[in-house]
């Protein structure tokens, strides 16, 4: 109790959460029950909003969790292996490796897909490249506006958050645990996946589970990036607020994405951890 | 076998940076090149792209509205973040640690559905006019969560005897406060800052959803984006990364010296 009062210092940040965040949210789901009648929201408790969602979006859906999921997993991928690098192969350039990976974090989403739709377009600088260099003769359309295109740059934007959580973990294994490994005649494959991957499970799993969670609910880079073949959900959630005002249907895809996300973190992790046996 | 195989490690270091690197310092070079495609060959050095830029007063309105939210954001952000910090670090840690997730979480959300929450509880149930001061609001949620972990972070290793010591001398827990912790965490803090200011320059969702009229940098950025892909874009682009990139830098070099 005692501490209950001399923690009042808390209050100002528990009451930002609060008011911005658990009012805000819970409104949200409340809304996701409420009917739309011409062009009014009104409350209400229906599942028209679910129902619309499931029959009209499932199929943006399941492109969005499988652009998501591959993103997901290649990010990932990438994250360990460099951060096994950074942690014992780089040396006492780890150090200025994990300062580029932090430093690339904080600069610039839209910057980011600004930069990658330059690379990639019909026009654009991979394209002409690829011709100066006598590879291609025509320029490739298919570099932009799919799948492939939005994952590239998810990934690009995802690389750093992934990096970080796995060095951290690897932080606590032991040079010695490596060397152990090595002369008790473990190759270098078998010390990778058999002594490192274990023991940094906690990091993959967070890595992976930020940039599934990211990716699924990102909507601006398949705007510019996706075209239709690479159309992911927030795109149709966001335009239910801005162009379509169709309040409880944009919150039941709302709520129902991030229940198939939370779904697929769990399965993922427990994937991750039964890999132990 | 070994020689090879560090040059395999070298190898895919290498593509990794490059990959994580080359997209933004194209977008830095073009700024610079005198043509008016974002492609190869970019002509010559110039700088017209940033007087064309600076003569927009569009651009200086976003450019004043940014730096007027970040301002407030930095401010109130690492004041109430370091506050809860600080408390949270001296409670038991079953109370700690399920405040520290909950302060946490809207980091983990997507922004998206914080935006568009905060949009139809501003509309729908407080009534208030969307300006500046609710897109504040926004981002005091999202900067919060990293002042937060950074100073939680750094009291794990402080002296709390040197505050026992403050109080046994008879200074009462403002003049503790202000003579004896802040000063020993005071990188720290400004480090904590910084990264709020990198975030909130940064934001683009949640401040498109609640501002109505008027831009940001990034808001600016997605209207040129969306209607033409003029030139004057890789200047701003560049102009945001040199002021994110920055405070980043420097956040990471000031908290290091005392870490």
């Amino acid at each position: 109790m005692r501490e209950l009062i001399k923690s009042w210092k808390t209050v100002p940040s528990l009451a930002v959460l609060a008011g911005l965040f658990v009012a805000p949210l819970s409104l949200l789901f409340v809304v996701s029950f409420w009917s739309k009648k011409l062009f009014r929201v009104v409350p209400d408790f229906v599942f028209d909003g679910y129902q619309k969602a499931l029959v009209s979006y499932w199929d943006v859906g399941l492109n969005t969790l499988a652009i998501a999921i591959s993103t997901g997993i290649i990010t990932t991928t990438i994250a360990f292996f460099f951060a096994f690098f950074i942690r014992f192969k780089a040396g006492r350039y780890g150090d200025i490796l994990l300062f580029i990976s932090l430093v690339t974090l904080f600069g610039g989403y839209l910057v980011k897909i600004y930069a990658w739709k330059s690379i990639l377009g019909l026009e654009g600088i991979l394209n002409t490249a690829l011709i100066g260099l006598g590879i291609v003769s025509e320029p490739l359309g298919a570099l932009l506006y799919n799948r492939g295109s939005v994952a590239t740059a998810l990934t690009h934007f995802l690389l750093p958050i992934a990096v970080l959580p796995i060095v951290a973990s690897m932080r606590n294994i032991q040079d010695i645990t490596l060397e152990a490994g090595r002369d008790l005649g473990a190759g270098p494959v078998r010390i990778l996946l058999g002594v490192v991957l274990p023991q940094c499970r906690a990091g993959i799993i967070a890595a992976f589970a930020f940039s599934f969670l990211i990716a699924a609910g990102d909507y601006i880079t398949p705007l510019f990036l996706g075209g239709t073949d690479g159309a992911m959900i927030g795109m149709f959630i966001a335009s239910q607020f801005s162009i379509r005002f169709d309040w409880p249907l944009g919150s039941a895809m709302a709520f129902l994405t991030m229940f198939s996300c939370l779904t697929v973190v769990l399965i993922a992790r427990l994937a991750i951890v039964r890999g132990r046996k | 076998m070994n020689r090879s195989s560090e040059w395999g490690w070298w190898g895919f270091g290498t593509l990794v940076v490059v990959f994580m690197t080359t997209p933004l310092i194209l977008v830095v070079l073009f700024s610079f090149g005198e043509s008016a495609l974002t492609n190869f060959p970019m002509g010559g050095i110039t700088g017209k792209w940033y007087d064309e830029l600076f003569a927009n007063r569009e651009f200086w309105k976003a450019f004043r509205n940014s730096l007027t939210i970040a301002g407030v954001v930095v401010v109130v952000s690492t004041g109430i973040g370091t506050m809860a910090a600080l408390t949270l670090a001296r409670m038991r840690p079953t109370l700690s640690q399920p405040l520290l997730i909950a302060l946490c979480l809207p980091v983990m959300m997507p922004p998206l559905v914080i935006a568009i929450a905060l949009l139809v509880y501003y509309v729908r149930w407080v009534g208030v006019e969307l300006s500046l001061f609710t897109v504040i609001l926004g981002h005091l949620l999202v900067t919060q969560p990293f002042v937060i972990l950074i100073v939680y972070a750094r009291m794990a290793t402080f002296n709390y005897e040197l505050i026992d010591s403050a109080r046994d001398l008879g200074a009462n827990s403002w003049i503790t406060f202000l003579t004896v912790t802040l000063p020993i965490i005071r990188s720290t803090v400004i480090g904590a800052a910084l990264i709020a200011l990198a975030v909130s320059l940064d934001e683009f969702l949640i401040t498109f959803f609640t501002i109505s009229g008027g831009n940001t940098l990034p808001t600016f950025v997605f209207g040129k984006i969306r209607t033409e892909m003029d030139p004057t874009i890789n200047a701003i682009a560049t102009i945001l990364l040199v002021l994110t990139v920055s405070s980043t830098i420097i956040a990471m070099k000031v908290s290091r010296y005392r870490a």
